[in-house]
């Protein structure tokens, strides 16, 4: 509700409305005539009061009209159901693939701390934290696309192709994450590995491990479930800081290898000054965001009995 | 380290007018120009010179981390100092908004507010600031938290200390340490979304920032066909990770000084 309310403020406090960028003759989409003007304003809802604008609002989101695409003239709705996909499976297979690398690396190097293999990883993850998405997204690009052409330069697939099969469409639809989804896995690998790694060296020197040691414990079993369980909330916290995080870096991925997800869609109604679009993208991605909050908040409520006591 | 690859970009930002002569904007030749003795680093696609281009982005990128995480540490510090210092409805409300704006996506968030409020350094860092000071709010107000309850602290307290003598004598001093990590880290952050603002066309266009310097070459049709992409994308793309990677070691030394107990986990031996 509160994002709802912010989304709606955030345009009317700014300077200018809608429609004075349709009329900048800049633009190209301008509108001279007056009727028509007026016509558009009340669609929109913008001849009303602040508060009637406000209910107008509420209640057509509440129907799922997210709006009216001014630039390309089409349902924002219909838009995002063309992008949001992309986002997703792009965000949620980095986080996926950042959370197990980092996780299982940071409990390695734990184990296996101020030895070299240790050291190495930590200044290169500790500079990898340092180092921007697209500025990782284009060097990919460079060296993987351009130099070595192993891998396509832009898009989630290749456009106008038949496929012989589901597998050659999904082989295609990989093909194309690749670059983008390496980029995005990068840059979050190393926060979640210094995090993992600090905890993992704390829980080690507890009387529980000099226990499991004493048992004999298979080392995996010693590594994992008694050192693991011990990083894995304050993991989960984190991880659920990343979504946004992620998201965010998303739309740099997105951006250098023209990848048709949310960040895209974002910046070409940056471009265009197509506000509704814009609201609606934001409103979405935010959704997600909060949604995947609640879902890391459950799986939190699950392995730490005491925070469902309070 | 960090210190001497900071201080190159800041001597760079000060001195490279002599090396880079002409205006960022002006056009001075052909477009496309290999690097030679009169353009060190050759021209871009519509020929201007790349090296004054380059200086004119370590200004910019020093000016917002200077503006920006400037901002954000002094908007996190009083929040946070208020939060932690008052505690009860101050402290609760304080929180509800940290963790509502720490839990919205931020950068999607920083460009609708970039978009509505048009593109200039001064906007780009208020924004940046206002999106970003939560992070800093929480650490602050934790840190008081702690030192609330300190002994030193009930003592002064107990003995009739002023509140505003107790912020500046015992609450100050210790909390500084922690703003100046967290300084260095959010100028490092503000360095990093500017150009990735600039990068994503929402940049000062008056202005030739290091990303904005990305973006057109990657804009150029056909940039990777030529050599162009050479002396055109990797001198920003280099520059612009050097400083990060300068800024992001200067902030692992600074913690360590402040925290020994951190340094001795990283380099600690086996137990």
């Amino acid at each position: 509700m509160a994002i709802v309310t912010m989304v709606f403020l955030l345009p009317r406090a700014m300077p200018g409305d809608p429609l004075s960028a349709l009329e900048d003759p800049d633009a190209g989409y301008f509108i001279t005539d007056p009727e028509v003007r007026q016509r558009v304003l009340s669609y929109y809802g913008l001849d009303g009061p602040l508060h009637e604008q406000y209910l107008h609002y509420v209640g057509s989101l509440a129907t799922g009209d997210l709006g009216w695409s001014v630039a390309r003239n089409t349902p924002v709705a219909g838009l995002i159901a063309g992008h949001l996909p992309w986002t997703l499976l792009l965000v949620g297979l980095a986080l996926g693939l950042s959370a197990s690398v980092s996780y299982g690396a940071g409990i390695v190097a734990a184990w296996n701390r101020g030895r070299l293999p240790d050291r190495v990883v930590l200044v290169a993850l500790t500079g990898l934290r340092g180092v921007p998405e697209y500025a990782l997204a284009a060097l990919l690009l460079i060296t993987l696309a351009v130099l070595v052409p192993l891998f396509p330069l832009f898009g989630a697939y290749t456009p106008f192709a038949e496929y012989e099969s589901l597998w050659s469409q999904v082989s295609d639809i990989a093909f194309h994450l690749a670059l983008p989804l390496l980029a995005l896995t990068l840059s979050l690998v190393g926060t979640k590995f210094l995090l993992v790694r600090n905890t993992a060296i704390s829980a080690l020197g507890e009387d529980y491990m000099q226990l499991a040691r004493a048992k004999g414990l298979p080392l995996r079993r010693q590594q994992f479930h008694h050192v693991g369980r011990n990083a894995l909330l304050p993991f989960l916290t984190v991880m659920a800081l990343q979504v946004g995080t992620a998201v965010g870096g998303s739309i740099f991925v997105e951006s250098v290898f023209a990848y048709p997800g949310m960040g895209v869609l974002i910046l070409d109604a940056v471009e265009a000054r197509d506000y509704p679009v814009l609201e609606a993208v934001f409103l979405a991605l935010a959704v997600t965001v909060l949604v995947a909050n609640f879902l890391i908040e459950l799986v939190y409520r699950r392995l730490d009995p005491r925070v469902g006591a309070q | 380290m960090g210190v001497a690859v900071v201080g190159t970009v800041v001597a760079v930002a000060v001195f490279g007018g002599w090396a880079a002569p002409y205006r960022p904007t002006e056009l001075i030749g052909q477009p496309l120009q290999s690097p030679s003795g009169t353009h060190v680093l050759g021209t871009n696609g519509v020929g201007q010179d790349l090296a004054s281009q380059l200086v004119s982005g370590a200004r910019v990128s020093l000016t917002v981390a200077a503006l920006a995480g400037g901002g954000t540490v002094i908007i996190g510090a009083l929040v946070g100092m208020l939060a932690g210092w008052l505690g009860g409805f101050v402290d609760a409300a304080a929180m509800r908004v940290v963790d509502f704006v720490l839990a919205i996506p931020r950068l999607p968030l920083l460009i609708v507010l970039g978009a509505y409020a048009g593109p200039s350094i001064g906007v780009i860092s208020a924004a940046i600031a206002l999106t970003f000071w939560p992070s800093s709010a929480r650490v602050v107000r934790s840190q008081v938290l702690s030192l609330r309850r300190r002994s030193h602290v009930k003592a002064a307290m107990g003995f009739g200390a002023e509140t505003a003598y107790v912020l500046r004598r015992h609450l100050l001093p210790e909390v500084g340490l922690i703003l100046v990590a967290g300084l260095v880290s959010s100028a490092g952050r503000a360095v990093m979304l500017e150009a990735g603002l600039a990068f994503l066309g929402l940049g000062d266009p008056s202005r030739a920032s290091w990303g904005q310097i990305m973006r057109d070459s990657l804009e150029f049709s056909g940039v990777f066909y030529t050599t162009a992409w050479v002396w055109w994308l990797i001198p920003p793309l280099a520059a612009i990770t050097v400083l990060l990677l300068g800024i992001t070691f200067l902030g692992v030394g600074l913690e360590q000084r402040i925290n020994p107990r951190l340094g001795r986990h990283i380099v600690g031996g086996k137990s």
